[in-house]
């Protein structure tokens, strides 16, 4: 069992790059980390500091409480599975699983009860005796976390475990990590840059962009909660909508004016805009696809918008609609019952409730 | 030579399924291998029997038998076990001791091929002669990829690496030095240098994985005769160093990807002072701070874009344009310009090389 903490970690390349920058983070045993963020986020990299697969350039970290920073990658009693995986092929699953350890001088008996706990975990013990090239994908794919798991490590690390893997294996291979994590009860650090395995695998997910953590947060925090556009943009599929908006207070009031129309902001929104004399300032306004409302029929509504509408998407128990309003290209998600077709004009408002207010220079939230 | 643990776990194989206990002497008596129940041989008759011309020979309810090499005397084998199949199994022991003998010959004949091909230390007809003997193809299309391994847990990973390429695909593994693991890779007609990156990346992340080491892994060039894999084997060893100076966060580096770094590694430490003297007014290599050099590398990333530069940097646009200015100050260089863009980039890179010159 092991907790884990990071303290101003940074990473300098000889070259001065600096990929990682002030990376502070505690981490208690049995959490599921996620780090998400686009290629080049230094999320990788910071997985690897942690592994000792790469030097800490500045800073501390910690597990239980001792420093590791110059302790070997052997020593630190982690196990990491990687992007790029690949089965001895001439050894059956039994001797792939072992191999490491035996290796290692590990005693047989103890591989033995290893490799025979860990084929039961990973429901492989039916296939102990076969060979890599007689297993499917997901087979082959829990061989290689059996190779991790007969370790029995404190903390597991994964690095885009699954990004080899086609859609639909990836989604079954999704669950059984979630399933692997709650019998093996240890704790792990999961790197991807898959919006949707991170918030459906995480107890809490760092995102991370240009080698600066963004924010940590529980998944539905960070979905209700951005503290910044990148991260409001980052997470949800399809992502949120992004509008350019005026602030504008007028009798104790805040409105955001866009597109001729004035939506008027609920209180504590309102009391943001005010406090941050933000009265008059250009802002980003974002809105989710599942926050705009088509308006059907004379409903009575305190403002709404029109657009035409250039793609309808249906995916059976819902429905994207793709129109632009202004400059911007908005996603709706909307009731698979919309009579909204291409080239329909869709009458639409928003849920003000939902609405997010970002500053427009610093791309910092205002309210959520 | 095969070696006595090699021998030993033979010896146990056999044990462990036939139950008679075993050991191999050398032929001046002095005990290579043994079961954990053998009874100690006589040293004399050891001696005697490798003296004679026998072959095999009783002596109460041990067997001894010669192992040969090339029609040499290399072993004397001694079965004990009061088993009708005793002297059967004794024969099929020597049988599997001679072919390891042989396997290993081959093995260490094929090594000592490979490295001194690779160092560029045979003539061409001694290519063609010693290949044909060891039964290495020669028109196969094949790249060297050199895997740089932590000193400490080398063997560990070598054995990893040997694990995952067999002699049964074409591939060979070999080691020239102490730090590094050679990697011939033969290559199917259809495979090229997307194959090459794959299998690097496949074998550092299980090293990473498996061995838990740090490595790093460069490939060169895909030849097509054999004579041709020295060069190879210099592509990726100067991808591994010229990767080290110029491209520290990558893991795998390919020689045809190491664009103006391979240039700049070429050039001769007296032309790179100069130009550091034209540049800066100064040999003495210039220092940024981290901050001025992530602002120049993320300007340079989004192609000199300022807009963009200040979004992914988080820092007000006028923050950004005074960074630059400043750096204009001290270096003369406008790095919004194409011209200076590229001088500067060109100088840091000449400096980072410098600087590794410096430090060897």
């Amino acid at each position: 069992m092991a907790s884990l903490s990071l303290e101003n970690v940074c990473k300098v390349y000889p070259n001065g790059y600096q990929a990682v920058q002030n990376f502070n983070m505690e981490i208690a045993d049995k959490e599921f980390i996620i780090f998400v963020g686009p290629s080049g986020c230094g999320k990788s990299t910071t997985l690897r500091m942690i592994a000792g697969l790469e030097d800490i350039s500045s800073g501390t970290f910690k597990i239980d409480g001792k420093v590791m920073n110059d302790v070997e990658p052997k020593d630190r009693d982690i196990a990491m599975v990687f992007q790029n995986y690949a089965l001895y092929p001439h050894m059956t699953v039994y001797d792939n699983m072992a191999f490491g350890l035996k290796l290692r001088k590990v005693p047989k008996d103890e591989i033995d009860k290893a490799v025979k706990e860990a084929a039961r975990i990973l429901d492989l013990t039916h296939l102990l005796d076969r060979k890599p090239k007689a297993l499917s994908g997901g087979q082959r794919q829990r061989v290689a976390m059996g190779r991790a798991i007969v370790r029995n490590p404190k903390v597991f690390l994964m690095d885009e475990p699954l990004s080899n893997l086609d859609a639909k294996l990836r989604v079954q291979m999704r669950t059984e990590i979630a399933k692997l994590h709650q019998r093996l009860g240890t704790t792990i650090i999961y790197v991807t840059h898959d919006q949707t395995e991170a918030m459906t695998l995480g107890s809490r997910i760092v995102v991370m962009k240009d080698g600066i953590v963004q924010q940590i947060d529980s998944p539905q925090n960070l979905y209700d909660k951005p503290c910044n556009l990148f991260v409001a943009g980052f997470m949800g599929s399809p992502q949120m909508n992004f509008v350019d908006a005026t602030a504008r207070v007028a009798g104790g009031k805040a409105y955001l004016d866009v597109e001729g129309q004035s939506i008027e902001l609920p209180a504590d929104k309102a009391k943001a805009i005010i406090d941050g004399n933000y009265n008059g300032k250009k802002v980003t306004f974002g809105i989710r696809p599942e926050n705009i409302i088509e308006v059907k029929g004379n409903k009575e509504v305190p403002y709404s918008f029109e657009s035409k509408v250039n793609v309808y998407e249906l995916l059976g128990a819902e429905v994207f609609l793709y129109f632009d309003l202004g400059s911007a290209n908005i996603t709706a998600r909307v009731e698979p019952t919309t009579k909204v077709r291409p080239g329909d004009t869709v009458k639409y408002t928003f849920d003000t409730k939902k609405i997010h207010i970002f500053d427009k220079e610093t791309e910092k939230t205002i309210a959520n | 030579m095969v070696s006595s643990q090699v021998i030993r776990g033979c010896l146990e194989q056999l044990r462990a399924i036939t139950r008679i206990e075993f050991c191999v002497l050398d032929p001046a008596g002095n005990m290579v291998a043994q079961t954990e129940g053998v009874a100690a041989p006589d040293i004399h008759m050891v001696t005697g029997f490798a003296q004679s011309a026998i072959d095999s020979q009783i002596v109460g309810s041990s067997y001894y038998l010669k192992v040969t090499d090339d029609e040499e005397l290399a072993f004397i084998l001694i079965a004990q076990g009061n088993y009708e199949y005793t002297f059967m199994i004794a024969k099929v022991a020597v049988g599997e001791l001679e072919n390891l003998i042989v396997a290993y010959k081959e093995k260490f004949d094929r090594n000592n091929f490979f490295q001194n091909l690779l160092l560029d230390n045979l003539l061409l007809v001694d290519i063609h002669n010693r290949s044909k003997k060891l039964h290495i193809a020669n028109s196969v299309r094949r790249a060297i990829m050199v895997f740089e391994i932590e000193a400490e847990s080398e063997p560990i990973a070598a054995e990893m690496l040997s694990g995952l390429f067999t002699v049964q695909n074409g591939d060979y593994l070999t080691e020239v030095d102490e730090n590094s693991v050679i990697l011939i890779k033969a290559l199917e007609e259809q495979e090229g240098y997307d194959t090459l990156e794959e299998v690097a990346k496949t074998a550092v992340d299980m090293l990473n994985m498996e061995a838990m080491v740090k490595v790093r892994s460069a490939y060169g060039t895909i030849v097509d005769e054999l004579k041709d894999l020295s060069r190879s084997y210099k592509e990726a060893k100067m991808a591994m160093d010229v990767g080290r100076i110029f491209y520290a966060g990558k893991r795998v580096i390919s020689y045809n990807e190491l664009g103006i770094g391979r240039l700049i590694y070429q050039l001769p430490p007296s032309l790179c002072r100069m130009f550091i003297q034209e540049i800066f007014g100064s040999d003495e290599l210039i220092e940024f701070d981290h901050e001025i050099l992530t602002t120049i590398d993320t300007f340079f990333e989004n192609n000199l874009n300022v807009s963009e530069t200040a979004r992914q940097l988080f820092v007000h646009r006028n923050t950004l344009v005074y960074r630059i200015e400043k750096l204009q100050k001290s270096t003369g260089l406008d790095i919004r310009t194409f011209e200076d863009a590229m001088t500067l980039k060109i100088a840091l890179m000449v400096s980072a090389y410098m600087r590794e010159l410096d430090r060897r």
